[in-house]
């Protein structure tokens, strides 16, 4: 049968077109026993420390206030409330300090007199201090490293004793914060 | 006049390919002197030559020979020695004329559903998987003037007969005269319906069943748009209707046609795979009711059948190692496509978002949500179609509907549907066939309720279907760019052409509008690189991901060649997952030297990660673990040991593990049944480490949108993973990996 023939010849021709190029290009075959790959260092990895702060001025700040912070005036600081929160996440849980930098407002002081700032760190009390003068402050104490972990976010917050009450409309302020976070 | 001018190049893209098909279908139907009816030779010939340009663009692919002039002169001479040959003089008879009343039904619903189809298949390409993968794989065939080796994209592993279509096309117009090349086939679907029922005298049938397929939204939309669901429909029926003539005629010519037509089938879908046995089946049936040879029609219709499905097999089996990927990963195992991926694919295909098979018969017809589209409420009468067994023509159609309606057992979106639906309209149609006033009614609600404005207040606010058209769009008065402008597909693909440079690779989780960029994009559940890239970048964020569970193998001391630790349990919808493994003599790791050979079983291509020191690596099984799965080092020499380490993860606590040996004589015992397990809670981030990961595979770009797990923390913590933002876009984000 003719028609028979000729679609024999067809079918060995395509196939023939099809595989010979591909062959040619790809010969490869796949181990299945492999040498030990290079070793990685764990060590090598060094976020940048700032990873671990948050800037008040920062565009991604909001992303991690959770509460009792206020929107920022076009100012590196941003005031705050009764509680200010945030979560950071660290690259490592142990030898972590936490630093806050803040300012207490002269004229506030005047109304509020000292403050009492109390710092937590995932709900436990790391410090209590008592801040007797206005002007900018700087807060730093090493975190016991089983209260962090470095796959989930740990929430910092300030608790702030006494606020400030705006005479003009009544608004509570806190304390001026600059930034928060953890460092290494 | 831009504008104008990209009109034409879409335009004439996509006659051009319509052309040469038509002239290598009509060149071989003249070639086999077969007579059909004059409207059956030139809708076979479309159909016939569309199978023969798919397989010879699929040679100049493999030749690297896709070049748009060798198209232009090699279509040219083709539709030129058509005309020499006389292939645009009519021959056949005319069918007797159209009754009076059904010809104006038809040409009433038809134009006006004609000019809607037509502004949308013009409009520039936006639906999901034609800007993903029918046309971001033809893409980069048009880029790379053939085949590249794609390894990391499952769609590319498919048969794409149709997209060998669309490639010619795409030359030409792009994305839009590739809509347009699968708009043909749908024409010439409803013709062959109309033809037919003209055959077989049934005129009035013919026009309904025509229009019920033809308004039916979910054929209306997948047929104008880059997909290949109709066009697939169309290669069926020409083949149910082939073989139909084959049994009136017997003219062994047409086994010729009735073979390609049955080997292109697989070659635009696998599921149309079942077109082989059924023109297989229903030869040799006949045939042997008729008691005549069956042997030598079987053997012509299945080599024919075989040339236009070995190519495509030939091409995955080298590609990716296995010639049915990325499907049967388990009978061929590769590094290319897990076995997990197969079964997590199939189970949610059986189901999408359906709670009970119950919901399907509304959801497909109505509704739409859920199923992804509605072929009409028209086709709840569907169980009448059944009245239709009284004629044998009613039997044929309901057979091969059925047939070719099997697969949709596979998958329960609604396009899945397509290729019964012609089956079901003339059978429906024929059963109703002696009450033409009760078919003209049906036609006219089946019309009306499937008339865009008119489905949106029946089916559900999230049906896929067509929406509007906008003809400033089609005929790019809008500009392309801003009425795609939005898609989310179609901005990821702009911002990766903006800011990555062209030889860059880019991680995403979101299948972007490939069709649209250049930049080599690896999607993360599209290849077995991606996935585990993916897990890779989800093992910081997730604890059961990480190396917490040490388990401790403790020996006497002995020397040993090989060690193996071996799977014990059965354990389903889990996978056993190793991220180290080190073995230890008297206290003392002892480092990995280059003479040792590491494998494992399954996935022996990944066994590297478990001896890499990262703690964001690791081997997994892929597939549920199963007792005799095991890791293996090689010493290559008889090494002292008393201890080995496994380090794995929370996700595979369930699995249990053993450890064997080979000793020097060659014989394997077990050195202890079960370890001693120990938590080691992870200390520090791993987000630096799994970016570093990323950067030694060559990929330097993070494409994420807010919906993507883990958005949040790429965004927050970017500093952590070494991140920079490159591009933000909408809810999308471009990172670099510094």
């Amino acid at each position: 049968m003719p028609v028979f023939g000729a679609v024999i010849i067809v079918l060995l021709t395509r196939i023939s077109l099809a595989i010979l190029p591909l062959l040619l290009c790809s010969c490869d075959r796949l181990p299945e026993t492999y040498p030990p790959p290079q070793q990685r260092q764990p060590q090598a990895f060094t976020p940048d420390p700032a990873a671990m702060m948050v800037e008040m001025n920062d565009p991604d700040a909001a992303q991690h206030i959770v509460k009792d912070i206020y929107e920022p005036m076009s100012s590196s600081w941003r005031w705050t409330a009764k509680q200010p929160t945030v979560r950071v996440l660290v690259y490592a849980a142990d030898n972590v300090k936490l630093s806050v930098d803040f300012a207490i407002w002269d004229d506030g002081f005047k109304q509020t007199g000292p403050l009492e700032l109390s710092f937590f760190v995932n709900g436990h009390l790391l410090d209590k201090v008592k801040y007797a003068t206005p002007g900018y402050k700087h807060f730093e104490k090493t975190v016991p490293a089983g209260w962090l972990s470095s796959d989930t976010e740990s929430t910092i917050s300030i608790d702030v004793d006494k606020l400030y009450v705006s005479p003009q409309d009544g608004v509570k302020f806190g304390i001026i914060l600059t930034r928060v976070g953890f460092l290494r | 006049m831009h504008a104008a001018l990209t009109v034409l190049a879409i335009l004439f893209g996509w006659l051009f390919t319509v052309a040469t098909a038509w002239a290598l279908g009509t060149l071989l139907l003249r070639k086999l002197s077969l007579s059909f009816y004059r409207w059956e030779e030139r809708l076979f010939a479309f159909v016939i030559g569309a199978a023969l340009l798919s397989a010879i663009v699929f040679e100049l692919c493999v030749a690297q020979l896709a070049w748009k002039p060798l198209f232009l002169v090699l279509g040219l001479a083709i539709i030129f020695y058509a005309l020499r040959s006389g292939a645009h003089h009519l021959r056949g008879d005319e069918f007797p004329p159209l009754p009076l009343r059904w010809r104006w039904v038809f040409l009433v619903v038809f134009s006006a559903f004609t000019i809607l189809y037509l502004m949308n298949a013009l409009e520039p390409e936006s639906s999901p998987d034609g800007m993903s993968y029918h046309l971001g794989v033809v893409a980069k065939y048009q880029r790379t003037h053939g085949f590249p080796r794609i390894t990391t994209d499952i769609y590319a592993s498919l048969s794409e007969g149709i997209e060998m279509l669309f490639l010619w096309a795409f030359e030409y117009g792009r994305h839009s005269a590739a809509a347009l090349v699968h708009f043909a086939f749908f024409i010439v679907l409803i013709f062959l319906i109309l033809s037919y029922a003209r055959r077989i005298g049934r005129p009035g049938v013919g026009v309904a069943a025509a229009i019920f397929t033809y308004a039916s939204p979910v054929v209306g939309l997948d047929g104008t748009i880059a997909y290949i669901d109709v066009g697939i429909t169309a290669v069926l029926f020409a083949l149910f209707y082939l073989l139909q003539i084959w049994d009136q005629d017997r003219n062994p010519q047409l086994l010729i046609p009735i073979g390609i037509l049955a080997g292109f089938s697989y070659a635009v879908k696998y599921t149309a795979f079942i077109a082989v046995p059924y023109a297989l089946c229903f030869i040799a049936w006949k045939s042997w009711r008729a008691r005549k040879p069956i042997l030598r029609p079987l053997l012509v219709v299945s080599m024919l059948a075989l040339v236009f499905i070995l190519p495509w097999m030939v091409k995955s089996w080298i590609e990716v190692a296995n010639p049915f990927s990325p499907f049967a990963n388990r009978i061929f195992p590769n590094p290319y496509v897990h076995i997990s991926f197969e079964d997590t694919y199939r189970q949610y295909m059986r189901v999408y978002a359906l709670t009970s098979y119950w919901q399907i018969p509304w959801q497909v017809t109505v509704r739409g949500d859920l199923t992804t589209g509605l072929i009409g409420p028209l086709f709840l009468l569907t169980p009448i179609a059944l009245l239709a067994l009284r004629f044998r023509e009613g039997r044929q159609l309901l057979l091969a509907g059925l047939v070719f309606g099997l697969p949709y057992a596979t998958n329960v979106g609604t396009r899945f549907l397509i290729p019964a639906i012609p089956f079901i309209s003339l059978s429906l149609a024929l059963a109703l066939s002696g009450l033409q006033w009760l078919l003209l009614v049906l036609v006219a609600a089946h019309a009306i309720s499937c008339w865009p404005n008119v489905v949106q207040r029946y089916c559900s606010p999230a049906a896929w279907r067509l929406v509007k058209v906008s003809p400033k769009a089609a005929l790019r008065i809008q500009p392309q760019d801003a009425y795609l402008k939005g898609n989310l597909g179609y901005d990821l693909a702009q911002m990766m052409e903006h800011f990555v440079p062209a030889d860059a690779k880019v991680y995403a989780f979101t299948q972007p509008g490939t069709a649209y960029t250049s930049r080599q994009v690896l999607v993360g559940y599209e290849g077995a690189l991606n996935e585990l890239l993916q897990d890779i970048l989800w093992t910081p964020m997730f604890r059961d991901f990480q190396p917490t569970r040490i388990l401790t193998f403790h020996f006497s001391s002995r020397e040993l060649r090989k060690v193996r630790v071996v799977q014990s349990a059965t354990v389903p919808e889990v996978q056993w997952s190793v991220s180290e493994l080190r073995v230890f003599a008297s206290g003392r790791e002892l480092p990995r030297v280059s003479e040792w050979r590491l494998t494992a079983h399954p996935n022996p291509w990944d066994v590297q990660l478990a001896f890499d020191n990262s703690a964001v690596t690791r081997w997994r099984s892929w597939q549920p673990p199963e007792p005799g799965m095991y890791l293996e080092i090689d010493f290559h020499r008889n090494q002292a040991l008393d201890s080995v380490v496994v380090e794995s993860s929370g996700d595979s606590s369930a699995t249990k593990i053993k450890l064997d040996g080979l000793a020097g004589d060659g014989k394997w015992t077990a050195l202890a049944a079960a370890p001693i397990e120990s938590l080691r809670p992870n200390r520090m981030s791993l987000r630096q480490a799994a970016t570093a990961e990323l950067k030694a595979r060559g990929v330097r770009y993070l494409l994420i949108t807010d919906d993507n797990i883990g958005a949040n923390d790429f965004r927050s913590y970017a500093k952590l993973w070494g991140l920079k933002t490159v591009a933000e876009q909408g809810t999308a984000r471009l990172y670099y990996i510094e």
